[in-house]
């Protein structure tokens, strides 16, 4: 009946963390198994850095990450290091990232990529909920193995819902999937072509569709092929490439065209 | 022989064929920057791309929405989802602007005024009146989308007329599978893998030379 060989047998992990802001100050900080929030000392605006000590995902692991800034707060948030989802023949690992931004507050969720091995099984849902007149910088780059170490990954469950919301009403909606199948049928040029690592970057803001010059005016790495569009209080800007390397140093350039140019969050520095 | 199902089914043809005032044939669903880089040259890449837009991109979505909106879900929260789903501003216009002339033609036909709705969701208020199966309205709306792709594919790749035919033939058997699948579908089934198709609808935007609005 049960599967008792290799990754089943190991401890499911399970980690949660929450951090919130009212203004500059931190009003609520919460920890849970392997979920933790780091907050670095830096000048200006608040950075949070979330970390998995668990080390990966795999089959019944469950992470959750949650940031709520109020009172005009601002934060940048990320992650210590790449999220890895590992073999995973016994269901879906599930992570949940759920930030709200009160009135006049801005988010920046610049997570580092997730990096997907043979046979992971991933099931994530991102929500940035946005008051009226809140603003975020979402990013989500996803990697298949590591192209550099000859990993190819053929089997593989993925999905990556990744949601705006503005007043309660979804302004964004990406509801990315990935499975075997997909990518059975090959370096599609409607699908990921011969790429192996892509990413999303969306700036949602009052006036957002101004940025698209700026963001494609930074579309200059070689080895990425990338696209923005400005629309609807949005900039959306997508990036395709073989390989992580290059998919970070062209995120660390729109970082840098989205933000104005302030530095980004020190783990993302090469 | 004028059953209801027999005159739906001839008024859903007319609303989804080429001569309804929907302007489709000025959107190519960033099918001329594919073909414009190189990526579609020919009858069976056209066939390829197309067929992953429509089980993996905004093809399924639209069929999703459709469904949603025959079943009878509330329209304005389907329009928020269809508009915060199109990824680049051709995707938002191509939708609006088709689902905008789709409903005055209707408006204009009926004598009672409506709300613009994006193009799935405007076929779908239409069609609720009509005693069709959802699965039979999805897999003709997908059809005249299809159909529309394949007309721009031989007009810009080109393709001779009997090959893009054949292309739109050949992808009969996955519009019928995919139309009843989505029949079914809610919008806990929203998906796209077509990751490539969304980054190139965007890049439409900056080619220097432009047939398709989109």
């Amino acid at each position: 009946m049960f599967d008792t060989a290799g990754q089943s047998r190991m401890q499911r992990s399970h980690g949660e963390a929450a951090v919130a802001f009212e203004g500059a100050r931190l009003t609520g900080l919460r920890q849970k198994g392997s979920g933790k929030a780091l907050l670095p000392r830096v000048r200006g605006v608040p950075e949070v850095v979330f970390l998995n000590t668990s080390g990966g995902l795999t089959s019944g692991d469950t992470l959750s990450y949650s940031v709520t800034l109020e009172g005009g707060a601002r934060a940048v948030t990320t992650t210590q290091a790449a999220e890895r989802a590992y073999r995973a023949n016994a269901g879906p690992a599930r992570v949940t990232v759920r930030h709200r931004v009160g009135p006049g507050g801005s988010l920046d969720w610049l997570p580092q990529e997730t990096i997907l091995f043979e046979a992971a099984n991933l099931a994530r849902e991102t929500v940035i909920e946005l008051a009226p007149d809140a603003s975020c910088l979402l990013l989500e780059a996803v990697v298949l193995g590591r192209a550099a170490m000859g990993e190819t990954v053929e089997t593989l469950q993925f999905s990556d819902h990744r949601t705006i919301l503005r007043d309660g009403n979804p302004v964004f909606l990406e509801p990315f999937v990935l499975n075997s199948n997909i990518l059975a049928r090959g370096p599609r040029a409607a699908l990921l072509g011969p790429a192996r690592a892509f990413a999303t970057l969306v700036l949602c803001a009052p006036g957002a569709e101004d940025a698209v010059a700026a963001a494609r005016a930074a579309l200059t790495e070689t080895g990425v092929e990338g696209a923005a569009s400005g629309f609807d209080g949005k900039c959306v800007v997508r990036l395709l490439a073989r390989d992580g390397w290059p998919l970070r140093r062209q995120i660390l350039k729109l970082m840098d065209a989205l933000r104005r140019g302030a530095a980004p969050p020190r783990v993302w520095q090469l | 022989m004028s059953t209801p199902e027999a005159l739906g089914l001839l008024s859903l043809v007319q609303w989804l064929s080429p001569a309804f005032p929907t302007g489709a044939f000025a959107y190519s669903h960033g099918l001329e920057q594919a073909v414009a880089e190189g990526d579609v040259r020919d009858a069976p890449a056209l066939a390829d791309w197309l067929a992953d837009i429509l089980a993996h991109g905004a093809g399924w979505n639209d069929a999703v929405l459709l469904a949603c909106a025959l079943r009878g879900e509330d329209l304005a929260p389907l329009a928020g989802l269809a508009r915060a789903l199109a990824g680049s501003a051709e995707r938002l216009h191509e939708t609006e602007a088709q689902g905008a002339a789709f409903t005055r033609a209707q408006a204009e036909m009926t004598g009672s005024p409506l709300a613009p709705l994006p193009l799935p969701l405007a076929v779908a208020r239409a069609a609720r009146g009509l005693a069709l199966p959802a699965g039979q309205v999805i897999a003709l709306f997908q059809h005249s989308f299809a159909s529309n792709l394949v007309s721009a594919g031989v007009r810009f790749i080109p393709l001779g007329q009997s090959a893009g035919q054949a292309v739109l033939a050949g992808l009969h058997p996955m519009i019928a599978a995919l139309a009843a699948r989505a029949a079914a579908a809610t919008r806990a089934d929203l998906a796209s893998a077509a990751f490539r198709a969304e980054l190139q609808a965007a890049a439409h935007e900056t080619l220097d030379v432009r047939i398709f609005k989109t």
